[in-house]
């Protein structure tokens, strides 16, 4: 069991674009919802929290049918504020180290797996692929250096392990905490964000084949 | 440390099991107990008329049978613990009768940081109910900053007049009117606890 460690899943937002009327973390993958999808692969970590607003109760329901002992933290002002607010939310009581992951992006079940078993700081990172990217710039060291919307080498995925006590909460979009601490180590991470139904469908695809590019 | 003061609710809260339903297997009237519990629950009834109906249909039963049976009920031991643990800085906020919990509340060693309703004792049956706990008025009137823990629709103003409201869903859902208010919410005791305990 991995006890050092809270891992931060953000839920609130209504997933608009996707167009299918529901939060994504409720969306079908291959049989299962997002949520469920995610949180099989957190079952060593002690401490997941769920930050929860647009359709919280049906959240809540089927994520605790899969494991009771989680955190759910309330985001309101989903409407209104970006990832940082959830997350920040979610750090009251936090471990020494968190792990933060947008509740709409689908992970290789391996490279989760390699990111939550070490204890290093550092920022998932991978192909630049999605159509509003926040891309990264990265040193000789492959270290992120800046955060940038215009230009950089790799697509931010929205995961990150970072040291609790470096982090200033803030309500705008979740990489303006963690530009202060940078330099930062990259993880390459094979993933799949679901934004647009077009995203989904290549998400299901790519699930479907076992997370492999 | 904080200055955080706790405020608990007793019934499913504290409490493994729904207190005024166990009571009501004793006279075979559960189902009516249980029915008018649950839309107190979701707010169809104001608290107070549900609870004065519910005392009413209760009434019959020896003052004394239902606090015996009271103090034995299961409880919800880490989030007790915690209490007994922090004494001084915790307080139980309920509706129910000081005469049907003070059995509890004594084996908790929380009768003076218990707040609930009162009712006279006439022979060993519930006389005139003479206070009804408001637990809004109640938050109302600390003055530390409050962490709030609850699951029904009558924690709803007491959680909205906290720092930090928490729902615990261990029991029973979290009322929905709750669920609009509350900060976290718990469904495992152990991991409420843990959570309280960092807050101290």
């Amino acid at each position: 069991m991995i006890t050092n460690k809270t891992v931060i899943i953000s839920c609130a937002g209504m997933g608009t674009r996707l167009g299918i009327g529901s939060t994504k973390a409720l969306v079908d993958i291959c049989g299962k919802p997002m949520i469920i999808r995610q949180l099989e692969m957190l079952d060593e970590v002690e401490d997941v929290r769920i930050v929860v607003g647009y359709q919280a109760q049906k959240v809540i329901d089927v994520a605790k049918e899969y494991r009771k002992d989680l955190t759910f933290c309330f985001n309101y002002n989903y409407k209104t504020t970006g990832t940082a607010a959830s997350f920040s939310k979610a750090l009251l009581c936090a471990k020494e180290l968190v792990v933060s992951l947008d509740g709409d992006l689908l992970v290789n079940p391996q490279d989760m797996k390699a990111f939550i078993h070490d204890n290093e700081e550092k920022i998932g990172g991978c192909i630049p692929g999605t159509d509003d990217p926040v891309l990264m710039q990265l040193n000789e060291k492959k270290e992120v250096i800046a955060f940038s919307r215009e230009k950089g080498d790799l697509e931010w995925t929205g995961l990150s392990q970072v040291r609790r006590e470096r982090l200033t909460p803030d309500d705008r979009h979740l990489y303006f905490m963690l530009e202060p601490l940078l330099p930062l180590k990259t993880q390459f991470v094979r993933t799949r964000e679901i934004d647009t139904y077009n995203d989904y469908e290549e998400a299901i695809a790519w699930f479907s084949r076992g997370c492999i590019d | 440390m904080s200055d955080y003061i706790f405020l608990f609710d007793l019934d499913s809260t504290m409490t493994k099991k729904e207190i005024l339903p166990e009571i009501s297997v004793l006279i075979g009237r559960e189902k009516e107990i249980r029915a008018v519990t649950e839309s107190t629950m979701k707010g169809e009834i104001p608290f107070e008329e549900s609870f004065l109906k519910r005392v009413k249909i209760l009434s019959q039963i020896s003052v004394k049978t239902v606090n015996k049976l009271v103090s034995e009920i299961p409880l919800n031991e880490e989030i007790v613990r915690f209490m007994m643990e922090n004494h001084d800085r915790c307080y139980v906020v309920t509706g129910n009768l000081d005469i049907w919990i003070s059995g509890l509340m004594n084996k908790l060693g929380m009768m003076d940081h218990c707040l609930c309703s009162t009712a006279r004792d006439d022979n060993d049956t519930v006389g005139e109910v003479l206070t009804i706990r408001n637990k809004y008025a109640t938050a109302k009137s600390f003055k530390e900053p409050l962490v709030v823990i609850g699951d029904g629709d009558n924690d709803s103003e007491m959680a909205a007049q906290a720092t930090i409201a928490i729902g615990y869903g261990g029991v029973r859902p979290i009322a929905p009117s709750l669920l609009n208010v509350i900060d976290y919410a718990f469904y495992d005791e152990d991991k409420c606890a843990a959570f309280l305990r960092g807050l101290l």
